[in-house]
């Protein structure tokens, strides 16, 4: 089994962190992962993006032509990478900020409205780890318990009582993701 | 899952690779993409824990001439930078290489040239394994591919330096450095006493408290005659260097009809693109130097006559494949296949070439 995944927004949104702690729950659960940014400038402001790989055998190249799954998080990202998604593979994007949405009919495409749900949740920082939780309903691919695992392992021990804010945002998103039919 | 698995960048794999093989001192500059091997070896502290020194330098100059002072005593010490900082340290490099002195050199290579771009790039070949610095000197070159290679390599870039008195370097590039991969690091070694050094560096200069006769560190040589003696021992050193320490991997070299040579980051793409072609029924294999120097020019040249073409992908415009060419000295079909300035080539795009210029 093996999972590639892009996910890709504005710096500033928690894309790389999201993907950290995606790699460190595919640590957890004895899986070889890997995890490429962009780096440099572009993270402050600009578009950022994250490829993660998680594989139950030995990972050869971090760069990939296309992946099975897409997490889009701002226009720019979704111009670039909705080709890119393998026919049958999944795309979720957060509604915020999308002005022209997935149009592929061979690809399984989702919503979740995380920005929205932030706001209401009255913590912008809660964003990528609903995200991350509509991604863990969708495509399933480490338990939940080793996602808290990766995220207690990946977080300075400052911010561990910002364990429960974060699972709880994993489990709304788990409930606030949608399936768009393009 | 064993508790010594870590999820690590590549930098960060150096700098704790360097603690735990008991480095007695480090001294850089910062500069992306490998400023993390100064920032993690800063946070952890190793002063605290080994005694060994980190110091960010006032530039790159003088970080590689504090390398050179350290390894002149005898210490086991290194530097990092990334391509513009690198080519800032030739000059001492060159020194350490005509004093025959032992350290660890890290390039994490960035788009060129001069100040060129930040992203990943494998430009820095010609520099590292043709010379850079002035001077008939060769440096020991490890080309890392993973994140574990970059904590591997550490120590054995110091093992190969302390076993010819001569500077080993780990060409790695952005991609190695940035990307986070699973990492068993090494176990810890103590730092080696003060006389473990004098027995293992008689040369070393430490001070001769009474007894035995001054040693000099010099690259100077104002007699011509001696000058070239010191030339000839160099050289039978580098072919002794070259007969012993060549490293390389191959993948699915053995029934191929087509060979891709890639070093470093290139090779972990090329891997992809070994597989994508397989599943199309191409028999293609990689063959990834891991000494870019001493090259495997002997494997390389034996391929010569089993398939019907090689193509070295690089991050550059093509400078590793001087080298393929030459070891093949004409047999068979040697092209190149690149991309330039930062930007990274996808499996597909490696994959199109090679139909494009072997076919």
């Amino acid at each position: 089994m093996k999972q590639e995944i892009i996910i890709a927004g504005f710096g500033g949104q928690g894309v790389l962190s999201m993907g950290k702690i995606l790699a460190y729950s595919g640590l957890m659960e004895g899986k070889e992962v890997s995890w490429m940014p962009s780096y440099g400038p572009e993270q402050r402001g600009g578009t950022a993006n994250v490829t993660v790989i998680l594989s139950d055998e030995r990972i050869s190249s971090p760069v990939l032509n296309e992946y099975d799954i897409a997490i889009i998080l701002n226009q720019p990202s979704m111009d670039k990478f909705e080709s890119k998604v393998k026919p049958g593979g999944i795309l979720i994007y957060d509604g915020y900020g999308i002005h022209t949405p997935a149009k592929r009919t061979d690809i399984n495409i989702y919503r979740v409205d995380a920005m929205d749900a932030a706001t209401e949740m009255k913590n912008e920082k809660a964003f990528n780890m609903l995200i991350l939780g509509g991604l863990l309903k969708i495509a399933p691919m480490v338990q939940l318990e080793n996602v808290m695992l990766g995220l207690k392992k990946s977080l300075p021990e400052r911010h561990h009582h910002l364990l429960p804010m974060n699972e709880a945002a994993i489990k709304k998103g788990m409930e606030i993701i949608q399936r768009v039919d393009s | 899952m064993a508790e010594d698995i870590k999820l690590m960048k590549g930098n960060e794999a150096i700098a704790h690779a360097a603690i735990r093989y008991g480095v007695d001192g480090y001294f850089g500059y910062p500069i992306t993409p490998q400023s993390e091997i100064l920032e993690t070896l800063m946070a952890e502290m190793p002063w605290e824990k080994t005694g060994m020194v980190v110091l960010q330098a006032e530039s790159e100059v003088a970080a590689i001439n504090m390398v050179y002072g350290g390894a002149g005593s005898g210490k086991k010490v290194m530097t990092s930078s990334s391509s513009p900082g690198v080519s800032l340290k030739q000059e001492g490099i060159s020194y350490i290489a005509g004093a025959e002195l032992p350290c660890l050199i890290v390039n994490v290579m960035r788009g060129g040239p001069g100040l060129g771009t930040i992203q990943p790039s494998q430009a820095d070949y010609f520099q590292t394994v043709k010379g850079g610095g002035h001077g008939d000197y060769r440096l020991i070159t490890l080309a890392p591919s993973s994140v574990q290679e970059m904590a591997d390599f550490v120590g054995l870039g110091f093992d190969l330096a302390f076993k010819y008195n001569n500077p080993a370097i780990i060409l790695a590039d952005g991609i190695i450095g940035q990307m986070m991969e699973k990492v068993v690091l090494p176990p810890f070694h103590a730092r080696r006493t003060e006389e473990e050094i004098i027995a293992q560096c008689p040369w070393a200069v430490q001070g001769r408290k009474g007894g035995r006769k001054s040693n000099i560190i010099t690259s100077l040589e104002l007699d011509p005659a001696k000058m070239e003696e010191n030339n000839i021992r160099f050289q039978a050193k580098y072919r002794k260097i070259e007969e012993n320490e060549v490293r390389h991997e191959e993948f699915q070299c053995e029934d191929a009809d087509y060979l891709l040579i890639a070093f470093g980051s290139s090779a972990r793409i090329c891997q992809k693109v070994v597989e994508i072609a397989r599943s199309e029924g191409i028999k293609l294999g990689l063959l990834r130097p891991i000494t870019l120097w001493p090259f495997p020019t002997k494997v390389i040249a034996a391929y010569a006559d089993k398939v019907k073409g090689m193509l070295s992908v690089e991050l550059n415009a093509g400078q590793m494949v001087e080298d393929v060419r030459l070891a093949v000295n004409g047999k068979v079909r040697v092209e190149h296949f690149g991309r330039l300035g930062g930007i990274v080539f996808t499996p597909d795009e490696v994959l199109d070439a090679l139909k494009e210029k072997l076919f």
